[in-house]
């Protein structure tokens, strides 16, 4: 195994950067290499593990987190062009104890199962929601279709969506 | 007590709030300090012998803490099947050869994941290329390149036979010589992956003697076991820990070698070690699902009635035998549970390839087998002037009856089933409707049904469950569990189980699950008997409970246990309800005039105490499960004729579920089966060229996104009931669901065009293909001719 002496030929070469970003709320400054992505930096950086990651190619939606409000899929998104950006996941969501509407209504429907792509998901309807308050099932879609589900079919998802926009008389089915 | 206040109902479930908020811990976010990072050198060729394998480059390279080759390792197999006849044939990485694309060699630690890849790239190989073979039937040749020996017990001569399922009843041949119509079909099935989330990631920290592990699983004593084994440590030298799963549809049980890897490469350096497989590693080198090939001749009488059916499985199971010996064994118990079948001859092939090694899918084997059946039987009825339904219903199981195998079906409903999905979909009055209207635009409908049954609980290693159940001064209850929660919701189910024998509130409960050193063993979330095995070992650790709790309570208030009951934490007299005492007080009082007994209840179960093992896999002689699940399910889709693409538009499915615990979660997996059965119907081929995969991310790999989805109704036929304090035979719903839905959307895309499709997936080219051919038959129809368009 490499001793001590020539694990200084390991040392990282410079190209770190460091950059802030408020996540949820929050400025933070991590030191980030060009080709780190968001995805890590979250996660990793700054110990957000909600987030989830799964393709690492921007095809499954897993890991969107907004940026300046809108979905960006984290695995395909170099961290330093987040610099001085606003950045929510969904730890910040929640207001303290108390879920947002949509956190609420994905339980309410049963929209949840392995959970591994809520986080995303949760994601991608909170933006869609704020700027649209009662999307169609068209628009739902829409919103949604970079965010794959393997465990619920998606029906439980879209009725999460209309739950929280008051549409189609959809009320929660768990209690 | 009679009425039931907790079981039955759709409470939400108790992972809910950590998986809404980003709280749930996954093998991913388990973070430990000083962990190195692990990778798996995987082999480029699908047919290879290793002349030479260096590390030393690799070895020397900065960053690196550890190098491992199956040199480093104790040279013990594991296997997916490990019995006398099915010995243990993998080792952990690979000695002197590889025999498929992705197979592990070696693997290194390092302190980041770039210095990690960069070493396995200084590991230098000398490769002897061998002749590679990719199709079963070709690797059957008596000339084909051996991967393997065949099996010495296998029949006739065949190359490259991993495994062979035997059996018959009756006599086929007279059978058929007494049948009305015969018919010989030959069906096949793509390749396909589970497409779980979440990738397989593992954490290994060896520590003062002791292997601590967390691992993407379907089930952690399995894990535990067959992990201590290669490793040669004993099993409390292992502890799996509890993480929450991103989803794992069969793709996650097994021992799979970076698990091993990260274990032995943390016990090398002393620091933990994580291996995250990348999702092109995991379409490319992991294991996928089992493409089946059988061909099926079947007898019937002119009015359906099943004489004779014979049937031939030959599976394309990859280089090693993984659940190939498996899927082998249940493709003929899903061919026989359904339908009475009076003389059958059943033959299953298990064929090694230099592709993955196959892994179980959801249904493992069911969804196949029931196409080919299901399409058959509608070819049958159509050949007789039988309609879909009348056919089914004329050879359905009644319940209560045996099977060859001895077992029984005691109240599962296949006609009732069948019954209420015609009804519901009002089948009969659109079934040939699109070939008895006028023409109208490039859009056809057609609707076709499917049957199936699926087994829960069946006997394999640990067998059992156990749960414990420790009532704390207050009442409430911590419920210690080996289930796994891979998003089934057993959690949620364990406890509303508690809660009803315990009559304490769902808050009341907090779950400590799927951690060997902690928790009971379970039987694991992989053979569709969570809800049974480890539900009644649930009811049964809060039975006792109970039991102790009124027993302690009829000493203090002086009053026969049989006049006592439970409501919300408190004790009655039936009679009198002012005598009474609560939880709180009852504890108190066991602790302080016992032996400081606290209220600890324990429950265990077991299907078939009376069968020692599993059914037996080369004979199928033994019985395979207590409780049989019945289900018909209808299909609706819509084909365009101009370009060929189908797509399901309404799915029915009528299940007998037993008993739902909790209604909302059993919708969740129905919907879920159909989602997954219209990406194997319409949408899903791992593509394979010379053992690589042409098309490892979801971008080539299409699976179901949110604008496939269908509308999907269901409607259950509950054949259980459940009591308080009594055992209950809840069935599976959990993977059976995927079969009917599969065969009756080919149905549907023949009761639309009139192309009847022999293999999966339905796609837009095979059914354009259908038309063309059809449009040709037309054209140089004679009068008189039957021709469909």
């Amino acid at each position: 195994m490499a001793n001590a002496t020539s694990d200084a030929a390991a040392r990282p070469k410079s190209g770190t950067r460091l950059i802030s970003l408020c996540v949820n709320g929050e400025w933070r400054e991590v030191a980030v290499r060009p080709r780190n992505m968001l995805i890590e930096v979250i996660r990793d950086s700054i110990g957000l593990t909600g987030s989830t990651a799964s393709c690492e190619s921007g095809t499954c939606g897993a890991c969107t987190v907004l940026v300046e409000g809108r979905p960006v899929l984290g695995c395909i998104t170099l961290a330093v062009e987040c610099d001085g950006k606003q950045i929510e996941t969904v730890e910040g969501l929640a207001e303290g104890e108390k879920l947002s509407d949509i956190q609420e209504a994905f339980l309410d429907q049963g929209a949840v199962q392995c959970g591994f792509c809520t986080p995303g998901m949760l994601m991608s309807a909170t933006a869609l929601l704020r700027r649209n308050p009662k999307p169609n099932r068209q628009e739902i879609n829409k919103a949604l279709e970079g965010n794959l589900c393997r465990c619920t079919g998606y029906n439980a998802i879209v009725d999460a969506v209309l739950q929280v926009s008051g549409q189609d008389g959809v009320k929660p089915v768990m209690k | 007590m009679s009425e039931l206040k907790y079981v039955g109902k759709s409470f939400k479930r108790k992972d809910g709030p950590d998986k809404v908020t980003g709280k749930a811990v996954y093998t991913q976010d388990v973070k430990l300090p000083n962990t190195l990072i692990g990778r798996v050198l995987r082999s480029p060729h699908a047919h290879a012998r290793i002349v030479r394998i260096d590390t030393s480059r690799a070895k020397a390279l900065p960053g690196v803490k550890a190098v491992i080759t199956v040199e480093d390792t104790k040279g013990i197999k594991h296997g997916f099947v490990e019995t006398p006849r099915y010995p243990p044939d993998q080792e952990v990485l690979a000695r002197g050869k590889v025999v498929h694309v992705g197979e592990e060699i070696a693997a290194v630690a390092a302190v980041d994941q770039i210095t990690a890849q960069k070493a396995l790239g200084l590991i230098d190989i000398e490769w002897e290329i061998l002749p590679a073979v990719f199709e079963p039937e070709d690797a059957m040749k008596p000339d084909a390149p051996q991967i393997h020996p065949s099996h010495p017990k296998a029949p006739g001569k065949h190359s490259n036979i991993g495994g062979s399922t035997e059996t018959q009843w009756g006599d086929v041949e007279q059978g058929f010589a007494e049948s009305d119509y015969v018919r010989e079909d030959r069906f096949e099935c793509q390749l396909r992956t589970h497409g779980y989330l979440e990738p397989h990631a593992t954490l290994a920290h060896w520590e003062s003697d002791k292997l601590n592990v967390w691992t993407s699983s379907m089930g952690v004593f399995v894990k535990r076991a067959k992990l201590a084994k290669v490793l040669d440590l004993p099993f409390s030298s292992v502890r799996i820990h509890k993480t929450y799963v991103g989803g794992t549809f069969g793709g996650k049980i097994d021992l799979y070698s970076h698990e091993y890897c990260a274990s032995r490469l943390s016990m090398i350096t002393g620091r933990p070690v994580q291996i995250t497989a990348s999702r092109e590693e995991i379409f490319s080198a992991f294991r996928h699902a089992q493409p089946l090939i059988l061909e099926i001749k079947t007898g019937v009488k002119k009015d359906g009635t099943i004489v004779a059916q014979r049937i031939r499985a030959i599976n394309n199971a990859g280089a090693f035998r993984g659940s190939g010996v498996v899927v082998i064994f249940l493709a003929w118990g899903f061919t026989m549970i359904p339908y009475r079948i009076p003389n059958l001859k059943y033959e299953g092939l298990s064929v090694y390839t230099n592709h993955t090694v196959r892994a179980p899918q959801r249904g493992h084997g069911a969804p196949k087998v029931r196409f080919a059946i299901e399409s058959q039987m509608d070819m049958i009825a159509e050949a007789l002037g039988i309609d879909p339904i009348t056919i089914r219903m004329r050879n359905a199981r009644e319940p209560g009856e045996e099977l060859p195998n001895g077992d029984n079906t005691h109240r599962g409903g296949l006609a009732a089933c069948v019954e209420l999905a015609a009804e519901k979909s009002d089948f009969l009055a659109k079934v040939g409707r699109n070939l008895n209207s006028p023409v109208k635009g490039s859009i056809r409908r057609g609707i076709g049904i499917g049957a199936s049954a699926y087994m829960g609980g069946t006997l394999i290693y640990p067998n059992g469950s156990g749960v414990i159940v420790k009532m704390n001064d207050d009442g409430s209850a911590i419920v210690l569990t080996g289930a796994i929660d891979i998003g089934q919701g057993s959690e949620t189910v364990i406890s509303q189980i508690v809660a009803e024998e315990l009559s304490i509130g769902m808050d009341d409960i907090k779950i400590i699950s799927a951690d060997t050193d902690v928790t009971p063993q379970d039987i694991g979330a992989w053979i569709s008997g969570n809800t049974y095995v480890t539900g009644n070992a649930a009811r049964q650790a809060a039975g006792n409970a109970r039991e102790k709790l009124l027993q302690v309570a009829a000493e203090k208030m002086d009053v026969p246990v049989e006049h006592l009951l439970c409501r919300d934490k408190v004790v009655y007299h039936r009679l009198n309800p002012e005598v009474k005492m609560t939880y709180r007080e009852i504890i108190a009082a066991s602790i302080a005039t016992h032996r400081g007994d606290t209220i600890i209840g324990e429950g265990f179960w077991r299907t078939m105490r009376d069968e020692p093992t599993h059914p037996s896999l080369a004979t199928t002689k033994g019985r395979w499960t207590e409780n049989y699940a019945f289900s018909a399910q209808v299909a609706e889709v819509e084909v365009d004729i101009e370009t060929g693409e189908a797509r399901l538009v309404k799915a029915l499915t009528v299940h007998d579920c037993g008993f739902p615990i909790n209604p909302a979660l059993v919708k969740g997996q129905i919907d879920g089966q159909i989602s997954m059965a219209l990406g194997h119907a319409f949408m899903e081929e791992v593509l394979t060229k010379d053992g690589y995969t042409l098309n490892p991310n979801w971008l080539d790999y299409r699976m179901p996104t949110i604008h496939n989805m269908a509308i999907s109704e269901d409607a259950d036929v509950i054949t259980e009931q459940y009591r308080v304090g009594q055992s209950y035979r809840t069935k599976e719903v959990g993977e059976g669901l995927i079969s009917g839905i599969l065969a009756a959307m080919g149905n549907a895309v023949y009761d639309a065009t009139g192309v009847r499709l022999y293999s999966t997936p339905f796609s837009a080219e095979k059914i354009l293909a259908g038309l063309r051919a059809l449009e040709y038959a037309q054209k140089n129809a004679k009068p008189g001719d039957k021709v469909r368009a």
